[in-house]
């Protein structure tokens, strides 16, 4: 009964903001659209220019190379015994990841039987009986996929690193990490983290090289990582906690992972899927409540053509190329007496003022690990593009791992445990024990909590734990939830998280106003 | 009324702190204060009964860069004789440094108070004006320089007891870009153990190892960077005697390419 209880609160909640807040558009409904699937190996051609239906408009997907014949494409096909590909994972319908509403709409249409429930890492852990909605609970609940990771860690040429802290499990929901062969002292030695895919598209944009690249990672001073074919360092900014180095390498990675290939991808495989995706853009293309986003006359910085024609590896937290630009084009928009007309402007007002909240509202961001640290002080007066800088996505221009909290305690989303409640926590926790001899993690000192090490289960850093790669922006209607660990289920949750995080205070038009301009990207 | 007298009085018969004159040098550990202003926030602290200007928020580019609630800061600085800023007596140059352990007392943070401002024009707190505030004018053409010629020598600075951070790829990327043109037969690493006077005396000494951690983290980078030629490496406590006078230098590694 409790659980019924908590859950008929928040839809009273959600109620009331829908009658308070007109311009709130609706929450990312629990369906799926039919027919938006997109199945390995249909041989279905990819036009050069697709969109599909979000609970908030539509999500352009923008194929710049043109049409492709995806029969034999490796992106598309399957690719090893799992029946995975590719796009089983990167769908095009939800900006090349794939959203809760999906994933609960596959598991209802193939009986749980649709390759992305395999056991590798479809299921809470290999072990588990399949077809059992427990089994797949992460994913079914969350979105997550099982991330297994070597530990202790191994550098690029699989050699050990010694990591700075033990890792001890706390909480084994899932059963994996105290599991013989799973587990942290299984056969296998591995740590099992839980993690959405993220979106493959706008993908110049992610990996560009073209700012804040050097041999050496600019915010600690270690050595970056390097492209294997070319020595060159990378941007480190394309994975959660920055383990793969080029598309190249996240392809091979992923089919031998997620797809269980026997054998190594060929060469013109990995150039097929790397020039696919470097070609391949997404954002929202149209929206219900705020109309056509990307017309000529639009923001510059608004849909998938805007993608497509952006300029990447560009600082845009300045006021000559900003991050997502607008020049204030829906700021104080004439009424015609239209009504249809009128609503649809107060919407598009509404997005302008969300940009510039997103901009030019300051707050004070603290102790936040990667960010007060690197030389702008702690706490900073700073804005949401202070971290999200990168033009067009807002993402980290380079090395973009911080510790915003979504996974660290005292941040990290818990269920409040008490007899009150059946919910339990279903995240996996550690305790992380960083070495006496080292400095301590300057916020969290030497003991942390945390649901998902981050970027320290690559690094084996103490000041890594729970530092995740900042996500692109872009296509988020068509994406939750959000975050790495899927703690937020809806926009507003994003939004709430950080107002909560840094105590903002952002007042509930503001929020609205945020909300609203997420959802048009 | 009666109660507040004793207090007021108690606070009026405190003798002032000594002022210290312009050109003094001030070396002392405490925690920084955030003042907020219209603008950018200040960095204080106080020591000695007074209260010390460090710097302001600013960006990656800043030569001084504010230090961190949450931890004490040890200040290196000279004092100065423009007028206060922040209500702060201004220290210039000032060097800061965060000690690595956490001190949850350091946590004040001022809201702006109308008697403070900041008189000239910093780095808006968001979105810059498209350049680091500190950053060279583009429109300024640099000198050629001149190829290396000899050994060359490079200095990397640390915070107290502190090894690698976001303070180093500038100068590592010097390096090896010296190194490329230089093409040394040998590259001689040394690490030093920093020691350090306060003003009040207090000698503070970095952690015994703290030298050999860097000196090791150094020759890593530059070899894990491409600079695979011999490499010495050594390291060793502070042979100079702390006196209080820019002492910051006694924390680092010295990098020598030898032809």
């Amino acid at each position: 009964m409790p659980r019924v209880r908590h859950r008929l609160s928040l839809l009273l909640i959600a109620t009331v903001f829908t009658v308070v807040l007109p311009a709130q558009p609706p929450e990312p409904a629990g369906e799926a659209i039919p027919g938006q699937w997109w199945a390995p190996g249909n041989d279905r051609p990819l036009p050069a220019y697709i969109e599909y239906a979000n609970a908030y408009g539509r999500v352009g997907i923008l194929n710049a190379p043109g049409l492709i014949d995806t029969n034999g494409h490796p992106f598309f096909e399957t690719l090893g015994p799992n029946g995975r590909a590719c796009v089983s994972c990167h769908q095009p319908a939800n900006g090349m990841s794939l959203s809760l509403s999906m994933i609960v709409s596959r598991w209802r249409d193939s009986g749980g039987r649709d390759p992305i429930f395999a056991a590798i890492d479809g299921m809470n852990c290999p072990h588990l009986p399949s077809g059992d909605p427990a089994s797949h609970s992460l994913l079914l609940e969350r979105g997550l996929f099982r991330i297994p990771l070597p530990w202790p860690p191994v550098d690029t040429a699989g050699n050990s690193i010694t990591p700075e802290f033990g890792l001890e499990v706390v909480r084994d929901p899932t059963g994996c990490n105290r599991h013989p062969v799973y587990g942290i002292e299984g056969e296998r030695g591995e740590v099992s983290v839980y993690r959405r895919p993220r979106p493959a598209a706008n993908l110049r944009y992610v990996t560009s090289s073209r700012f804040g690249v050097t041999p050496f990672i600019g915010k600690t001073g270690m050595l970056a990582a390097v492209d294997p074919e070319t020595g060159q360092p990378v941007n480190m900014n394309m994975m959660a906690d920055a383990r793969e180095s080029t598309l190249k390498t996240q392809a091979q990675s992923a089919a031998q992972g997620h797809l269980e290939v026997t054998a190594p991808l060929t060469v013109q495989q990995l150039e097929q899927i790397e020039a696919f995706e470097l070609g391949l853009y997404a954002a929202q293309a149209y929206s219900v409540q705020g109309g056509v986003l990307n017309e000529p006359v639009g923001p510059s910085g608004l849909g998938p053509q805007a993608m497509a024609a952006g300029s990447d590896g560009v600082l845009g937290n300045n006021t000559t190329r900003f991050v997502i630009p607008m020049e204030d084009k829906w700021a104080d928009l004439p009424d015609s007496g239209d009504t249809g007309e009128r609503e649809q402007n107060a919407f598009r007002e509404s997005v302008q003022r969300g940009h510039d909240v997103f901009f030019f509202r300051t707050f004070w961001i603290s102790d936040s690990m990667h960010i007060n640290t690197v030389g702008l002080g702690n706490p900073i007066k700073r804005t949401c593009a202070t971290c999200h800088g990168m033009h067009m996505t807002g993402m980290d221009t380079a090395n973009g791992w911080m510790d915003l909290g979504t996974t660290n305690h005292p941040w990290a989303l818990e269920p409040p445990e008490s007899p009150w409640v059946e919910d339990l926590p279903t995240m996996p926790l550690f305790k992380i024990t960083c070495d006496d001899d080292l400095p301590p993690h300057p916020f969290l000192g030497r003991v942390i909590y945390t649901q998902d090490p981050g970027r320290a289960l690559i690094s084996g850093k103490c000041e890594d734990v729970g530092a995740i790669v900042i996500q692109q922006m872009r296509g988020l209607a068509a994406r939750a939830p959000y975050f790495s660990n899927g703690s937020a289920t809806s926009l507003h949750e994003v939004v709430d998280f950080y107002d909560r995080r840094y105590n903002i205070r952002y007042t509930e038009q503001e929020k609205s106003d945020l909300v609203n301009f997420l959802s048009v990207l | 009324m009666t109660l507040f007298f004793p207090l007021i009085a108690a606070l009026g018969s405190q003798p002032r702190a000594a002022q210290p004159e312009p050109g003094e040098r001030i070396s002392f550990v405490s925690c920084p204060i955030v003042r907020d202003t219209r603008s950018v926030p200040c960095w204080l602290s106080e020591y000695g009964g007074n209260t010390y200007y460090l710097t302001i928020q600013s960006d990656v580019s800043a030569e001084v860069q504010p230090p961190m609630l949450g931890h004490e800061v040890l200040v290196e600085g000279i004092v100065s004789g423009t007028p206060p800023i922040c209500g702060g007596i201004v220290l210039e140059p000032v060097r800061l440094s965060v000690m690595p352990e956490r001190n949850a007392d350091c946590n004040t943070l001022l809201p702006a108070d109308e008697r403070y401002t900041i008189d000239f024009n910093p780095r808006p707190p968001g979105p810059s004006a498209g350049r680091l505030a500190f950053a060279p004018d583009p429109t300024v053409v640099a000198e050629p320089v001149q190829p290396p010629v000899g050994p060359q020598t490079f200095n990397l600075y640390f915070d107290f007891d502190r090894s690698i951070s976001f303070r180093h790829p500038a100068v590592l990327v010097s390096i090896l870009e010296t190194a490329a043109q230089l093409q040394p037969s040998l590259v001689q690493v040394t690490g030093v153990r920093g020691v350090h006077r306060l003003s009040d005396g207090t000698l503070l000494q970095e952690s015994v190892g703290i030298a050999q951690r860097r000196a090791e983290e150094v020759a890593g980078l530059l070899g894990g960077a491409g600079l695979n030629v011999a490499t010495e490496i050594e390291w060793q406590d502070s042979e100079s005697e702390a006196d209080g006078i820019d002492d910051w230098q006694s924390r680092r590694v010295t990098v020598i390419l030898i032809p």
